[in-house]
């Protein structure tokens, strides 16, 4: 039995939309959300997997879109920074991010964002220390990551209160 | 009080924008991925480029072949260096570079470092253009390599540059001259008699010092986008200086200036990475040969071997009298500035600016060179100079304090320059109280109290000298709907210039920030702005940013005063109107008034300029950021691990026109100092890099962070910018190594080499019998 | 760069392992990517043909099969870490499956990818060669079954034949009296150094142990000497401290970028002695 050829189908799911495309099986996820379909959030930085900035979520999972094939998405939910705000309103990790300045140049923002949005999916509402654990492989060089941590606790908290 | 201040005009009567922590205006752009930054813009036609670099650290090009390349599927064009000298790029200098005109686009005959640009090559898409490296056909003869400062040095190492040096735009480095031995730029001064006074000291130290090769490591590498078109030439760039780039391009292609523009998109970072001319000229050329605009993005590897920090070696000594008076210092200093000059000049003068540090001399005696190798260009990082020499500098001074049996702390506080008193003869005094940051920063971090085993505590303090060039201009168009635009040619990094521009423009015509629109760096649009960096933009593109409000507000008074024909004097400006009294006349009003239509626009102009002289690096600096730092570290003898425990900073600003910003530079500046302090370090063997990855080369993460920093803000408003502001986002990386290497010694160990890894903290604590084996 | 290959998607295992004959050198396994990936990028290998055993159905389960546990080559460092039956049955390996690379790669890389790529400065296999952990080697309808201290032969390379598929690694219960440990370094993405302990007590003796040092040698692997320093002794903290020292002093170190070699013999004595400690403790506290 043979392989795939060349180019293959996929259909996938990105940000809740349906999408199909015609990709090569060497196609990268990034390059895929960044040429084919515009998504230009998640970044090309390290392109080793180290430090975060292609970050996108593949069902739910937090992934290296450098280092993952586009082929992985088939038939999948991918998730990148341009879909989580819902409805027209911010995340509130979007939120926090902009209240306590824990944005500079921005380049790392999707990733980060990104990440501690599963953060907060498995730990709703997590200390400083918890926080800084999750995020210890996502890279940022222009913020100390003081206020990132600042803000992902405080948008824990603020979305824990929303369910209270 | 300094001529940089706006001179008259009505003060604003409403609450402060100015002085509170106004939310970024970038910062919903950034949080939902629709920020652009270069690499995030496609140009029709645009054609991917990818370059092909020099395996060899030195070699002759005997043989380029691209015929192969040029066939391949998708290929559209290859540029090499004989296209330079070729009469398709006819008039054009092949050979660029702010400090020294030492570098050519494409390597012509002749590499001069591993990863050198050989060849470039346009293609439909990354991987056709990837594809087609691998085609090209080079043949090298190798040449010796001199890749360590040395050998670049000794006898009978081979010149890497000869024939008469091509200064370039650059100013304030005084007379180049060709050097002898490689050296690419000498730096020397000395005052009063060294001899005498050392031989009259009671105490001396001295040592040598290593200090490593650091990558900046924005995280946006370098990316261009070059079009050429009927007007010239467009460019797309995350450009610092994008007034320096266009005058470079402008120089190089023989075009007039305006047939240069430069567009500056957000930039993903730059410490100084992407200051001056880096992946333009190449991307350009490129796109000349291709006919069609051309993107060259770098990989992380790829800008690793495109700028870098300078690695050094110093010595130094330093006296002192019995009763605690430092007296004289000298010291002389190697900095490898790589196989081009690049910044290497300049680093070299602001090391040697920064060596003898903010004291009392009564001779010193300092040698800077900046030296050729066969190694990847060096050039400007975030603190440079200061980052170079303060850890030593800083060191000696402990060490003596030591010696004669005094606190660090006190020993500091008798020998510091006190506000006003000269820094180096002719220029700028000191503006800043530095002993009163210095016993800030040590209360902060529990100087004095009692302290657990294996715990030391360490102070540091320095000068760097900030402001580069005072050249900035600023235009403000104000709308017939009274929203404001503003034209500054300030590159937004990450440092939030854009909030902190629409602050002070809030402040002086009483609009509400929502109102005001900050236009990014585009040279067709917005007025010039020497540079972003050297902490120069809220103190002098603010400046103009603000002397353009007011001139803009002066006008808005003058229509006021003659539609009601009252002096203007008794007007003032508030909520988006002019007011007298309860009468009020809206900035809309007031252009419908003096246009006889809705329409129209007021346009405020701003400049800054040198007060004195030509506002020259020697004649300066602009002012003094001090870099005042306190560390408590933790040491662990089994690996020789460093824990930070605190850390902190003194953030002496003036005026804080945006404290959490403020803050966050300190933040941002206090992790790259840690970085550059316990493990940065770019590895090279016979001048290739081995660690050119970020698997390999490792940056600070929240792993690392200190149990405490705090930033201590002192505003004394005694800085020539806005509101007395004077600029931060250096300090901090040069004194947290320092503050650790003294935090160190305060446990005994004296460290003579950065960065302080576990091994060689370990081996060090050995060597002085300090560690606790855990097996004999 | 990536250049152009194929993508196969085996339904079985032994399906996948013909793929593998048939295109030799051409071909490889693909699971998780997270080492393949990059190195394809790199172009530091090229492969036209990639067979993909993510498609073949329960190489991924873990289990406990009495008290041993048997975990499928394709879970991932996220599973292992966070599975009930690793955490009850091996909760070492729970403990360093959680420290892997980074959250990225944990989400994606799977145990067997990090078994069968061999890179050196790696954590797992240490941990797995002191609990004596089996691979399961599986080529059309056979299976092979390869101690995991004999699994690695070299850098970045081990026993496996270019078409047997890695399927499962069956891990030991560990027995009464017996605990298990693990220390590890690192400066970098990667460890710099990693040391596995299992030591097993009756009374004040100890019966058996077992100690496996990562990271530091071309690959990983017991040090006998360490080891026969504390069977028939007392578990004294003499005993524990010389039987690091000979770990450190005998294991096999290549010096590179994350340190030379008196340091690294220095960080795994340090490391040994940590890992036994825990080790004694966690036998004592099992019963004994």
């Amino acid at each position: 039995m043979d392989g795939r050829a060349p180019s293959m189908r996929m259909a996938l799911t990105v940000n809740g939309g349906p999408v199909e495309a015609v990709i090569e099986p060497r196609e990268l996820l990034l390059d895929f959300l960044r040429d084919r379909l515009g998504l230009t959030g998640a970044k090309r930085s390290c392109d080793v997997q180290v430090c975060g900035a292609c970050t996108v979520l593949l069902d739910g999972q937090a992934v290296s879109a450098c280092c993952t094939l586009a082929y992985e998405a088939r038939g999948r939910e991918v998730t990148t920074i341009e879909g989580l705000a819902a409805d027209g309103h911010l995340h509130p990790l979007q939120e926090a991010f902009i209240e306590h300045a824990a944005v500079q140049c921005g380049f790392c923002t999707p990733g980060m964002i990104l990440t501690a949005a599963t953060l907060l999916h498995d730990v709703p509402a997590p200390t400083a220390e918890q926080a800084k654990d999750y995020l210890k492989g996502t890279l940022c060089r222009c913020t100390g990551y003081w206020k990132i941590i600042e803000a992902v606790v405080d948008a824990g908290r603020r979305t824990r209160e929303t369910r209270e | 009080m300094s001529a940089l201040r706006p001179a008259g005009g009505t003060a604003p009567v409403r609450p402060g924008v100015v002085g509170t922590s106004m939310r970024r205006v970038d910062a919903l752009e950034k949080v939902t991925g629709a920020a652009r930054f270069t690499g995030d813009m496609v140009v029709p036609g645009m054609l991917h480029g990818r370059v092909l670099r020099s395996p060899l650290p030195h070699a002759r090009i005997a043989r380029l072949e691209v015929t192969a390349a040029e066939r391949m599927p998708g290929v559209r064009a290859v540029l090499t260096g004989a296209d330079l000298l070729g009469a398709g790029f006819a008039g054009t200098d092949p050979y660029y570079g702010h400090a020294i005109k030492d570098r050519p686009i494409v390597a012509i005959d002749r590499v001069r470092f591993a990863g050198e640009p050989v060849a470039a090559v346009a293609a439909d898409d990354p991987a056709a253009a990837d594809e087609a490296l691998l085609a090209i056909r080079v043949e090298y003869e190798e040449l010796p390599a001199v890749t360590t400062v040395q050998a670049a040095m000794a006898a009978g190492a081979p010149p890497l540059h000869e024939g008469p040096l091509r200064p370039g735009l650059f100013h304030g480095l005084g007379e180049l001259r060709r050097e002898e031995g490689n050296v690419c730029y000498h730096y020397r001064f000395t005052r009063g008699d060294l001899d005498r006074v050392f031989t009259e000291a009671d105490v001396v130290v001295e040592g040598e010092y290593t200090f490593p090769a650091v990558y900046q490591y924005a995280m946006e590498p370098h990316t261009v986008i070059a079009q050429w078109g009927a007007d010239g030439l467009t460019v797309w760039a995350c450009c610092q200086h994008p007034y320096l780039v266009r005058a470079e391009l402008a120089d190089v292609f023989r075009l007039p200036l305006p047939a240069v523009r430069i567009i500056v998109p957000y930039i993903g970072g730059g410490f100084g990475s992407k200051s001056y001319t880096k992946m333009e000229p190449i991307t350009a050329a490129l796109a000349r040969k291709a006919g069609r605009p051309v993107l060259i993005a770098n990989r992380i590897d790829e800008a690793m071997v495109t700028t870098r920090r300078h690695n050094m070696t110093a010595t130094m000594r330093t006296a002192a009298t019995r009763d605690g008076r430092v007296v004289a210092r000298q010291c002389r200093i190697w900095l490898d500035t790589g196989a081009y000059a690049d910044n290497g000049p300049r680093v070299a003068a602001t090391a040697g600016d920064a060596a003898p540090g903010p004291y009392r001399w009564r001779a010193v005696n300092v040698d800077a060179w900046a030296v050729y190798t066969n190694t990847p260009p060096a050039g400007s990082y975030r603190a440079f100079g200061a980052t170079h020499m303060q850890w030593i500098g800083e060191a000696q001074i402990d060490a003596l304090a030591r010696k004669v049996g005094l606190d660090p702390l006190e020993f500091r506080q008798r020998n510091l320059l006190r506000p006003g008193e000269e820094v180096r003869p002719g220029g700028q005094p000191l503006d800043a109280d530095l002993v009163g940051d210095v016993t800030k920063v040590a209360a902060a971090i529990g100087w004095g109290g009692p302290k657990p085993p294996l715990v030391g505590r360490g102070v540091s303090v320095g000068l760097l000298a900030a402001g580069a060039h005072p050249v900035s201009t600023a235009a403000i168009r104000l709308q017939a709907d009274g929203t404001a635009v503003l034209l500054v040619g300030t590159s937004e990094l990450g440092q939030g210039a854009r909030t902190v521009f629409t602050q002070i423009v809030a402040e002086e015509l009483a609009l509400p920030p929502d109102r005001i629109r900050v236009m990014g760096a585009d040279t067709q649009f917005t007025p010039y702005d020497r540079s972003t960096g050297a902490s120069r933009s809220t103190t002098l593109a603010g400046g103009a940013v603000q002397h353009a409000a007011v001139n803009l507000r002066e006008q808005l008074l003058d229509i006021a005063a003659s539609v009601w024909g009252l002096p203007r004097a008794s007007l003032a400006v508030r909520d988006g109107a002019v007011w007298h009294e309860t009468e009020r006349l809206s900035y809309p009003d007031l252009l419908k008034r003096h246009f006889g239509m809705i329409g129209g626009e007021l346009i405020g102009r701003g400049e800054v300029r040198p007060q004195h002289g030509t506002g020259s690096y020697a004649e300066g600096p602009v002012f003094w950021e001090v870099c005042v730092g306190g560390a408590e570290v933790e040491l662990d003898p089994q690996t020789g691990q460093i824990r930070v425990r605190r850390l902190a900073s003194v953030a002496d600003v003036g005026k804080a026109i945006n404290p959490q910003l403020v803050e966050a530079q300190e933040e941002g500046a206090c992790l790259q100092g840690l970085g550059n302090a316990l493990f940065e370090e770019m590895l090279f063997e016979d001048g290739h890099l081995i660690n050119g990855s970020l698997l390999e080369y490792r940056v600070p993460t929240t792993a690392d962070l200190p149990d405490e920093f705090r930033s201590i803000l002192v505003e004394n408003a005694d800085g020539p910018g806005p509101y007395g502001a004077k600029g931060v986002g250096e300090g901090a990386l040069a004194a947290v190594p320092a503050a650790i290497v003294n935090a160190l010694a305060d446990l005994g160990i004296d460290m003579r080499q950065l960065p302080l890894t576990p091994e060689r903290v370990w081996r060090r604590a050995r060597e002085l019998g300090l560690a606790r084996e855990v097996v004999s | 760069m990536l250049r152009p290959f194929e993508i196969h998607e085996p339904a079985t295992v032994a399906e996948a392992s013909r793929l593998l004959a048939r295109h030799g050198d051409d071909a490889t396994v693909y699971a998780g990517g997270t080492e393949l990936i990059p190195v394809l990028k790199d172009g530091l290998a090229h492969y036209r043909h990639l067979v993909n055993i993510k498609t073949v159905p329960g190489l991924d389960a873990i289990a406990a099969v009495g008290d041993d546990l048997r975990i499928g080559a394709l879970a991932t460092h996220r599973m292992i870490e966070r599975s009930p039956v690793v955490r009850a049955h091996a909760p070492v390996l729970a403990q360093v499956a959680a420290g892997v690379a980074n959250l990225r790669v944990r989400n994606v890389g799977t145990l067997g990818g990090n078994l069968c790529f061999a890179e050196p400065h790696s954590d797992p296999a240490a941990v797995l060669i002191t609990q004596g952990a089996t691979l399961v080697l599986a080529r059309s309808d056979a299976e092979r079954r390869v101690n995991a201290d004999g699994f690695f032969v070299g850098i970045l390379q081990t026993v496996r034949m270019p078409d047997e598929v890695l399927v499962r690694i069956e891990v030991p219960a560990l027995r009464p009296g017996a605990g298990a440990a693990y220390a590890r370094f690192a400066l970098h993405e990667r460890p710099t150094a990693g040391v596995a302990a299992v030591v097993v007590l009756d009374g004040d003796a100890v019966t058996a142990a077992r100690v496996a040092v990562g990271s530091v040698g071309p690959v990983p692997a017991r040090v006998p000497e360490a080891e026969e320093a504390l069977v028939g002794r007392r578990p004294d903290p003499e005993v524990l401290r010389e039987a690091a020292g000979r770990a450190g002093g005998a294991v096999e170190v290549l010096e590179d970028l994350y340190g030379s070699v008196d340091y690294k013999r220095h960080i795994v004595t340090v490391l040994a002695s940590h890992a036994l400690d825990e080790a004694v403790a966690r036998a004592r506290g099992r019963g004994h």
